[in-house]
This record gives C-alpha cells, sequence and structure tokens, in this order.
C-alpha cells in the first residue's frame, strides 16, 4: 500500500528541512506543477516497512483563489486527496502560523501539525502545552526541532498511525452560532446535488462560498443547485 | 439572517478576524510567553528600525559603502591606467595613422576610460552585497517605506527602487509586482532618478577632479542621496496630481542577521558586476568607436568642426547657464546611449589620454561648482535609451515614455542651475 503525505506550511518555516529529512536525495525529484513555473518537490521514503510519498507543496500564509501558489496548494489538497497533509508550524510564530492550520481543517483533510522551531520558541521564552493545542485542533501535535533532527521519528510515527486510522474527525473548530447557521443552510443546498457532495469537502465549499470565492463560484457552476445557493448568498 | 447581516460587506475579512479569535482561544489556554530572552538580531533591530535612528543609521551606511568602494579602489584604478597606457603604447606599431587613432584614441582611451571605473563599481557592488546578505538592505527597505507610505507610496516601491542602484532596467522590470496601475506607474517614472552604476565613473572622475578621496566620497554619497530624495518627492507630486489613488500597506518578511560569507558576497558581486563587463565589452565598445568616428569625421576637421562638434554646439546655448559648453554638451548628448559614455566622449573629444589627464582637464574646464552641477545633471537628465525602451515596454504608453524623459530633462536643468546659483552666492 503507497501512501500520499502533502507537506505544507507558511513561507520559512522549515519545510524543505523536513522534506529533506524525510527523503533521502536520491529520491527526490524536483518538477513544475503543470502549467505553472512553480517549483514541485516530491520523493519518496520507506518507514516501518511502509512505501510514503511526500509531495512538498508551495510555501504560502492562507488558501486563497487570489494568488497562484495558494490555488496550487489547496486544488492538491482537494482533487489529489493525499492520506495525510503534514503542517509545518513555526512554533516562535505560532499565532500566524495556526491561521493556515484552521484553514487545513476546514478542508476536512487528515491534519498532522508538526510544531517545528522549539529550540527558537524556547528561546523566545514560549512554553507551549502541546498535548492542550493537539486537543484543541482535534488533530496530532508533534514537535520537532528540523534543523537538528528531532522528532523525526515521532513525526513518521504520527503519520503512520493517521493513515491507518485513516477516518477523519469531524473538525472542533466552530465559527459562532451566527455563521454556523450560515453554513449549515449552504451545507443542506450543497447536498443535494450528491456529484458536487462527493467531489469536495462540503463545509469547506459552503464557507468559501460565503467568502465569495471565485474560484468555489466557478466550481458550482453547471450544478443543478447553483441557482439556489446564489440566492442563499445574495 | 442574511448572509449580509452576519458578514457584512466583506464575509473574507469578517471570517479571517473569527480565525484569529479563535486562534487566540486556543493559544490562551496552550501558550505560556514567558520573560523574552533577547536575541542579538532583536538588539539590532531595536536601533536600526528605531523611528529617529533608522534613517541616521542607514545613511551612515551608505557613507560607509562608498567611502570603501572609493578609497580602496584608488590603487587598482592606477593599475588599470597603466595597463591602458602601455596598451596604448603597444599599438603604436601600426603605422597608420588613422587605424592607431581608432584604436588608442577610440577604443583603448574611450572605453579604457571606463574601465579604469571598474574597481569602484565592483567595490560598490560588493558592499551593496554585504549589507543585503547581512540582512540589512531588508531593514533599510523597512525603514525607508516608512517614510514612503506616509508620502502616499506604494510601499512595494522600495525593492524595484533598491535594484535601480546596479541598473534601472531591472528596477523598472521589477515594478510589475507592485498591484494598482498608477501606484506601478509612479514608481516606474521615479526610477530613473536612483543612481544607478553607470552614473558612478561620471561621479568619480568629476568629484575625484576637485577633491580628496575623502571629500569626493561625500560628494559621491550626496548624488545618491539626491536622486533618492527626489524619487521620492516626485513621486508624492505625481501621485497628488496626474496619478492620484491611496496607497496599499506592504507586509514584508524580516530575515534574521546574518553574518555575510566572503564567498556568498563577492559571488553577488560578480554576479552585478558581469553585468558591467558584458555591456562594456560590447555596448559602450561600440558607442566609444561611434563618438570617435564622429569626433574625427569629417577627415582632418579640427574638433570643433566635427560631427561631435557640430552636436556639442546645438545644444551649448541650452547649457551655457549651467556653465557648461559645446565640449562637455557633446559628451551629454552621447551620454543618452549609456551614461558611462558621457566618460568616454569627454576623453575622446578633450583628446587626451588616461583618467588623471582627463581629471586635471576638467579641473581646469570647469569650477568645482559647475562639476557639481554637471554630476547633478548627469543623475537626472534623460536616462539612457536602454531605460527609455523598458518604460516604453513596461507602460506601453508613448504618453508616459516621453513624459518621463521630459520631466527627467527639466528637473536636471533646473537642479543644476540652482547648484551653480545657489554655489555661486555661497562661495
Amino acid at each position: 500500500m503507497l501512501y500520499t503525505v502533502a507537506l505544507i506550511g507558511n513561507p520559512n518555516v522549515g519545510k524543505s528541512v523536513v522534506f529533506n529529512n524525510m527523503v533521502p536525495g536520491a529520491r527526490q525529484h524536483v518538477g513544475n506543477w503543470p502549467g505553472k513555473t512553480v517549483d514541485k518537490k516530491f520523493g519518496k521514503f520507506s518507514y516501518r516497512g511502509t512505501e510514503i510519498d511526500v509531495v512538498d507543496l508551495p510555501g504560502t500564509y492562507s488558501l486563497t483563489a487570489r494568488a497562484v501558489d495558494e490555488l496550487i496548494a489547496r486544488n492538491f489538497i482537494v482533487e489529489e486527496k493525499p492520506d495525510i497533509v503534514v503542517n509545518i508550524v513555526d512554533a516562535s510564530n505560532i499565532e500566524r502560523n495556526l491561521y493556515l492550520t484552521l484553514l487545513l481543517l476546514e478542508l476536512n483533510t487528515n491534519v498532522v501539525v508538526a510544531l517545528n522551531m522549539m529550540d527558537i520558541a524556547d528561546e523566545k521564552g514560549y512554553e507551549i502545552d502541546v498535548e492542550n493545542l493537539s486537543e484543541r485542533l482535534g488533530v496530532p501535535v508533534i514537535p520537532i526541532v528540523a534543523t537538528k533532527k528531532q522528532g523525526m521519528d515521532r513525526l513518521k510515527d504520527a503519520i503512520l498511525e493517521a493513515v491507518k486510522r485513516k477516518s477523519v474527525t469531524e473538525t472542533k473548530i466552530t465559527y459562532g452560532v451566527e455563521i454556523e447557521g450560515l453554513v449549515d443552510i449552504i451545507i443542506r443546498i450543497i447536498n443535494k446535488d450528491t456529484g458536487l457532495a462527493e467531489k469536495y469537502p462540503v463545509r469547506w465549499m459552503a464557507i468559501k462560498l460565503l467568502e465569495k470565492d471565485e474560484d468555489i463560484l466557478e466550481k458550482i457552476k453547471g450544478s443543478t443547485v447553483e441557482g439556489e445557493i446564489l440566492k442563499a448568498l445574495a | 439572517m442574511s448572509v449580509q447581516e452576519v458578514l457584512g460587506e466583506d464575509p473574507e475579512i469578517v471570517l479571517a478576524d473569527k480565525r484569529y479569535e479563535i486562534i487566540s482561544e486556543i493559544l490562551e489556554m496552550s501558550l505560556v510567553r514567558g520573560r523574552r530572552k533577547w536575541s542579538s538580531s532583536d538588539m539590532l533591530d531595536k536601533v536600526f528600525l528605531d523611528k529617529w535612528l533608522g534613517i541616521p543609521v542607514f545613511l551612515s551606511f551608505m557613507w560607509m559603502l562608498f567611502t570603501f568602494a572609493i578609497e580602496t579602489s584608488g590603487v587598482y584604478m592606477t593599475l588599470v591606467e597603466t595597463w591602458m597606457g602601455w596598451l596604448g603604447g603597444w599599438f603604436t606599431w601600426i603605422g597608420n595613422e588613422f587605424v592607431v587613432s581608432l584604436i588608442v584614441d577610440g577604443v583603448i582611451g574611450g572605453l579604457g576610460g571606463v574601465l579604469v571605473f571598474i574597481p569602484p563599481i565592483f567595490f560598490t557592488f560588493l558592499g551593496i552585497s554585504i549589507l543585503e546578505d547581512s540582512g540589512y538592505m531588508a531593514r533599510a527597505a523597512f525603514v525607508v517605506d516608512r517614510i514612503m507610505y506616509k508620502l502616499g507610496l506604494h510601499g512595494r516601491s522600495f525593492i524595484p527602487l533598491l535594484l535601480g542602484f546596479g541598473c534601472n532596467v531591472p528596477g523598472i522590470m521589477a515594478c510589475r509586482s507592485i498591484e494598482g496601475e498608477n501606484d506601478r506607474l509612479v514608481t516606474i517614472l521615479v526610477n530613473p532618478l536612483m543612481s544607478c552604476g553607470a552614473r558612478l565613473p561620471v561621479y568619480v572622475l568629476v568629484a575625484g577632479a576637485f577633491w580628496s578621496s575623502t571629500q569626493a566620497s561625500g560628494v559621491v554619497w550626496s548624488m545618491y542621496l539626491l536622486g533618492m530624495v527626489l524619487a521620492v518627492v516626485i513621486a508624492f507630486l505625481l501621485r497628488k496630481t496626474l496619478l492620484r489613488g491611496e496607497p496599499a500597506p506592504f507586509i514584508m518578511e524580516l530575515p534574521p542577521y546574518r553574518a555575510p560569507t566572503l564567498h556568498g558576497s563577492v559571488v553577488h558581486m560578480w554576479e552585478r558586476g558581469f553585468l558591467f563587463l558584458k555591456k562594456a565589452g560590447t555596448y559602450l565598445l561600440g558607442a566609444g568607436i561611434l563618438v570617435w568616428f564622429l569626433a574625427s569625421f569629417p577627415m582632418g576637421a579640427p574638433i570643433e568642426q566635427t560631427y561631435a562638434g557640430m552636436i556639442g554646439h546645438a545644444v551649448e546655448p541650452l547649457l551655457r547657464p549651467l556653465g557648461f559648453d559645446w565640449r562637455i554638451g557633446a559628451a551629454l548628448v552621447f551620454g543618452l546611449l549609456a551614461k558611462e559614455v558621457v566618460v568616454e566622449a569627454l576623453i575622446i573629444i578633450f583628446a587626451v589620454e588616461g583618467e588623471a589627464a582627463i581629471s586635471a582637464t576638467i579641473a581646469a574646464t570647469l569650477t568645482p561648482i559647475q562639476g557639481l552641477a554637471l554630476m547633478v545633471f548627469v543623475l537626472l537628465y534623460v536616462p539612457c535609451i536602454a531605460v527609455v525602451a523598458t518604460i516604453k515596454a513596461e507602460t506601453n504608453s508613448w504618453k508616459w515614455t516621453l513624459f518621463g524623459p521630459v520631466y527627467q530633462t527639466v528637473l536636471a536643468w533646473i537642479m543644476a542651475y540652482l547648484v551653480v546659483v545657489v554655489g555661486g552666492a555661497v562661495l
């Protein structure tokens, strides 16, 4: 069985270092994303008898439809559906970095958070309660120091466990009664078109539609419920 | 409740706020911000990014840069000069007076006159590379951005302007990253005011003719400073008149400070310097020959009556008030090809050999104030044709392509005139 892992994170969080630590040099490849000039790095590694494909997604702060690299990253996640999305978080800039984490949770993917640069966070005087963070986010959180290769095995173990668990737990992140009420209305409409509902994460689509995301507005074109959705959004 | 009632005009921002709210809730429970240990990077930033100290620190780094470049390169310039002299002497074996004059006066005199400036150009690039590799340049961008933003300029403007120090062509091309058509146009139009590497030979030559090397580096520094100040002023004026609009804020990540490595900085210096060498070997060589040709024909005519002389005399009336005669006028016209060509043309037209001789000639022809005016004029007047072509390509508008050189030449004349008048009154 071959699993696919996607690495994602903000720029300058040590994503490449994590990639290099996981994938031996001889098994690394560099190409382009189809039709784009953005580099695509990918490779394979085996761990405890399991072969794992790794794809390094472009570094992004957000997942909007406006920037090419953000669109590449999110399209890979919703269309190629990797088994695991490893979100590299800079522990010393945790507040800003968790924004992307929340967006990934909206996507209803199997997320593992790798909390990198723990040494720098420590220097800054940050004390992070990893268990509590993991509890609140509802996903595994693994502290690592990628530059010193610390915590890499624990991260790989977490990936294997997450792969085997397979099922994605409903996210615990909610946006308050009012917004959630709107999200529910849109979700109900989307679910009437089973083709559309199976193609993309429904909750994510609903949220993006509320944000007037151009790419998603494009994707619902031709759906039987398009008119109804647009009416609800008006 | 309707979507509008809950999420307002911009739902994306409302949701983004909500997400940050959730993040702070989560972190309240799972993050303890202990007493922050001061890193050396924070300490440096405290000073370098300070509201009051930031600009003086930036200016002193620039001062150090030019002092380093000019003081260090003196010895090497003499060395290149000596080689050029030998090379010129060696070619006299050819015998044919016409060919010897083409090689010795046109190629070695003209092009060689520019090659002498390889050391200061390379040392300036080395200094800029060191400032960049250390992480300081990003802070400079931040500090200058604070002023530019207050004046209504797009924050992303500073990077293209900084690139303009090397060459305005990549500087103007880098304006593509600026969103907003008016923001982009403003940055393109003021970019040529940033003093590119091609103007350095003119400054070094003229400043060197009048002042000691320490004073000369101060003069060169003030040229760069004048270009930057005028770029900001002109941009501000354009923003208030022809190209109105609100600036967009600029978010920039400051890289940590790093000790620059010799290898890295030399590589960066070479990448930029190589472009100059390439230009010298092709374009400046051709320009030298062209100027020599125009200054030698009609054959046998005295220099005043050659084509170059005619060009010089045609523009002389305009330049008289600045104290420039027809010879400098002709050199300035040839400078449209590239600003280094001003030096080539001066050497060919004054018919002298070598940097020392041209220095002495300039000191004899101009007063120090007129010399200063010449530097200001060269800094500001019509950019070279490569820059004009780039402006055309990037704006796709003849109107702006014409506007740029015209306003620059008017500005150059006014500023040079001010130097002459104010300088004359003070001294």
